[in-house]
């Protein structure tokens, strides 16, 4: 037949075979392990929502209507004491370690009763990414501690993420637009720090959230070299909270206006700046900051589209409630072929939705920002290594400039172009084709329940509600198809060029 | 556009606008606040009696019955002006309409006087109706027991609209002697009229929607017993193309929202209209809004001339219309980013009341399988 050369030479070729069918080849090398780990936390999630999620989510969504500044305290209090907080933060942070793809489904299950309080739990995660994929192994520490901490003393301490401005949402998710956007939060570096001075909007779990991953700029007009990401903590001075957002869905979760007035952030909650990225790469900082944030939405993105299955999936059990529980002209609707064509329709687009974030979580975990911690060796001997051994042991080192420099190094630095295009290409596939799939089976499920499905209590008009806000955030349906070209389709489009035209 | 196809609406066309413009558009986040439905009744009240002094209310009855008899495109026309603005308004002219048309087709000269020439103020002259329901597919309907004089009634109709504002409502109800249902005027404030607190729906909160339960409450049949259903068609077919001049209107206030949006907004150092793929969506909301109001424009023609199958031309562009909305108002709210999602902007209220409408009349399935059935017959 064909000599390996040539096999190798032909499947290379765009489209790369491999490429094209992750699951083929990675799924094979997923620790055994990881499953069991992800059947425990599915387990846990349907625990939750028969307990807690379920008896809650309309109730809430009422509240929030009655009183439009209701904050769900007490559901962060129920989702802290049932540990949801430390879940999926590294052992050799403190966590419980679960293994960082088990998060899709995990929300999916949570998303599929109720959106809102899956990003309560959810948004957290974005917040923790941001403060990762940053690689500053010593603030990293120092804050996942916090959180693990607040655990313990039954006091939440959640992270969220604080990127978007009143003049530039879109622009603040890709380089080439940082650099022509109008942005307005700017850093300016005085002895010891950094002083902010403007606003962020639309920030999921802002009121609620101790610790915000912050973007800032050192010249609002070169925004893409001068980008400066920190921490910053609540009750820091200059920093307060403004509006409590007015949304139409996701109620449970706030969405939070943060203004920060001549607020001084000190250099030890700097997570980068331009000068910090020249310690460890040659590479310019517009390209690192493109790094950075590309794994993390690769992360954030993927979870979205869980989010868009659990909303494709709650629509599904709404109309097939429905379907079961009611009669057309004396007979059951369930024996009619069009109902049984349109759920089966439902049904599909679940699973297909699935079958996209699973491929970017195997991009993730095998090119991307998990490839590391889900190398078998490497997952099993943090899995079954003892506390004490990263307490003790590894713990330190991340005090230390080489912890950081070795993350930096592995996480940005080393990380090959075509793959941080893989990641990101496949997660924002999966976002926009996830969360229009969502949208979908919402309005299959109107259609099909009529007047009914327009009642609250049924809960389909309040799916509809939350899972429009899933085509936006993360950066909207239309700039991921355009990250799709561009990190996957462009080299068979060798002309193509993006945000010139 | 229907305007251009009849010029004598075009003193209608400028009332309406001027109406919507000043009386209901200053108010229309404000009563789309919770607690949904609580009808505001000033407002109602004083737009009542302009729009009502402007014919509007009885735009379609008969001047004999103090109404200025106009056809389903003037009903079409205002619908639309006033669903650019708050859809809401909209639905309760169109749950009074569909009341008013019940009572005509069944040729109940008694009632409509009982009601329309005598009525003092909006609850008395506004008659509820379950607009969105096709009573011949309901599971359950209020049982009709005759007692000598008349009738009495008794069990649950579920989502009355304007049930805990006007004094009158159109009900549907069985009888035990016959298949079919049908139509009976009830006093809303009869003490055997038990009423639920206003429905948390989906959208067009200013309009209130109740479940009520009758218990032995006095009613007057209207028209024939039985001849529910043939009273329903009727109205219903003439009445769908007025349900989709609500969803047209709101695509049209859909774009202009996002045009006007886009045009202001800028992204990546230009305005947001100048990146080729927000125009792309423009322009497919304009290219459905377009054609949207062809079809409410054509159907309007074909029922005000008759038409060869106006019924199932009516049917048929009302369901594409609707299907045209849904994704209309979806695109509203993308082009507007986060902002859209958000109450201080119109998009988010459209993208529900679009979904809101398509449900008038009954489910959108069932209709299609009517229709087809009625073609292939």
């Amino acid at each position: 037949m064909l000599a390996r050369s040539d096999v190798k030479s032909f499947i290379s070729r765009f489209p790369s075979f491999e490429d094209e069918t992750l699951s083929m080849y990675y799924a094979p090398r997923m620790p055994k392990a990881m499953i069991k780990e992800t059947e425990e936390l599915i387990a846990l999630a349907r625990k939750f929502n028969d307990e807690v999620a379920r008896p809650l989510c309309l109730e809430l969504d009422r509240k929030t209507h009655e009183d439009p500044d209701y904050f769900p305290v007490e559901l962060v209090k129920k989702a802290n004491e049932w540990g949801f907080y430390t879940l999926w933060i590294p052992k050799l942070f403190g966590g419980k370690g679960y293994n960082m793809p088990s998060i899709s489904y995990f929300l999916e299950e949570i998303g599929s009763v109720c959106l809102g309080i899956a990003n309560v739990i959810g948004v957290h995660y974005l917040g923790m990414t941001g403060l990762m994929m940053s690689c500053n192994a010593r603030v990293t520490k120092k804050i996942l501690h916090e959180v693990v901490e607040g655990e313990k003393r039954g006091e939440p301490c959640l992270l969220s993420f604080s990127i978007t401005e009143p003049n530039a949402g879109t622009d603040v998710e890709e380089v080439e637009l940082e650099a022509m956007g109008r942005l307005g939060c700017h850093a300016k570096k005085v002895k010891g720090g950094y002083i902010v001075n403007g606003s962020k909007i639309f920030i999921s779990m802002g009121h609620l959230s101790k610790w915000t991953v912050l973007y800032a700029y050192t010249d609002l007009k070169r925004g893409a070299d001068t980008k400066v990401s920190m921490m910053v903590k609540v009750g820091m001075k200059g920093f307060s909270f403004g509006r409590h957002e007015n949304k139409m869905g996701q109620r449970i979760c706030p969405a939070s206006v943060l203004n920060f007035e001549d607020c001084f952030v000190p250099d030890e909650y700097v997570l980068t700046d331009p000068e910090s990225l020249k310690s460890f790469t040659k590479h310019p900082s517009r390209d690192m900051n493109m790094r950075h944030i590309d794994y993390v939405f690769s992360i954030s993105r993927a979870a979205v589209g869980a989010f868009g299955i659990g909303a494709a999936r709650g629509a599904f059990n709404a109309a097939l409630k429905y379907a079961n529980e009611s009669e057309i002209d004396g007979k059951p609707m369930v024996t009619y072929e069009w109902v049984q064509c349109r759920l089966a329709e439902m049904y599909a687009n679940v699973r297909l939705g699935r079958l996209t974030y699973q491929e970017a979580n195997y991009a993730n975990q095998h090119r991307g920002p998990y490839n590391l911690l889900q190398m078998k060796p490497m997952y099993y001997y943090l899995k079954y290594m003892p506390l004490w051994f990263f307490n003790i042991i590894l713990a330190p080192l991340l005090n230390r400039s080489i912890g950081t420099w070795l993350m930096s190094k592995w996480y940005l630095d080393w990380q090959k172009p075509e793959d941080q295009s893989l990641t990101t290409g496949l997660a924002s596939m999966a976002k926009f084709c996830c969360t229009d799939l969502g949208v979908k089976n919402c309005q299959m499920a109107l259609e099909l329940m009529g007047k009914a499905g327009l009642r609250q209590e049924n809960g389909a008009e309040k799916i509809l509600r939350d899972a429009k806000l899933l085509q936006i955030y993360e950066g909207t349906n239309q700039l991921n198809r355009i990250n799709l070209f561009k990190s996957i389709i462009a080299p068979a489009a060798p002309k193509a060029t993006f945000f010139e035209e | 556009m229907l305007t251009a196809l009849n010029k004598d609406l075009k003193p209608f066309e400028e009332l309406i606008t001027k109406f919507s413009k000043d009386e209901l558009k200053p108010h229309v986040e404000e009563h789309d606040r919770y607690p949904f439905g609580t009808l505001d009744t000033n407002i109602i009240e004083s737009g009542f009696h302009r729009i009502y002094d402007l014919g509007f209310l009885g735009i379609m009855l008969p001047e004999k019955y103090a109404g200025i008899g106009q056809g389903i495109s003037a009903m079409c026309m205002m619908l639309g002006h006033v669903a650019e603005v708050d859809a809401s308004y909209s639905l309760i002219i169109f749950t009074s309409g569909m009341s008013q048309q019940i009572i005509l087709n069944a040729d109940a000269d008694g009632i409509a006087e009982k009601i329309y020439p005598i009525a003092k103020n909006a609850q008395e002259y506004l008659v509820a109706f379950p607009s969105f329901t096709d009573p011949g597919q309901a599971a359950a309907l209020p049982q009709a027991s005759s007692s000598g004089t008349g009738y009495t009634l008794t069990g649950k109709l579920d989502y009355l609209v304007l049930g805990n504002f006007s004094k009158w409502a159109v009900i549907p109800a069985r009888t035990t002697d016959s298949k079919s249902y049908s139509f009976f005027l009830v006093d809303l404030n009869d003490k055997g009229v038990r009423k639920s607190n206003a429905i948390f729906s989906l959208g067009l909160h200013a309009c209130p929607i109740i479940d009520i339960t009758l218990n032995g409450v006095s009613a007057q049949i209207i028209g024939g017993e039985g001849k529910g259903e043939k009273y329903f068609e009727a109205t219903s077919r003439i009445m769908h193309v007025a349900a989709a001049a609500i969803n047209a209107g709101i695509m049209r206030g859909s774009l202009k929202e996002a045009i006007d949006y886009t045009k202001e907004r800028e992204q990546g150092g230009k305005l947001v209209i100048n990146w080729s793929e927000v125009r792309m969506l423009l322009a497919n909301m304009a290219v459905k809004s377009k054609a949207a109001e062809l079809c409410v424009t054509q159907t309007c023609k074909a029922i005000d001339e008759k038409l060869k199958d106006w019924g199932q031309i009516s049917i048929a562009s009302t369901l594409h219309v609707h299907d045209l909305a849904c994704e209309v108002v979806t695109d509203g709210v993308q082009l507007l980013g986060g902002n859209g999602y958000m109450k201080d902007y119109g998009q988010e209220k459209r993208y529900r009341d679009a979904r809101q409408v398509q449900a008038l009349l009954g489910l959108v399935p069932l209709k299609k399988l009517a229709l087809i059935k009625e073609i292939i017959a």
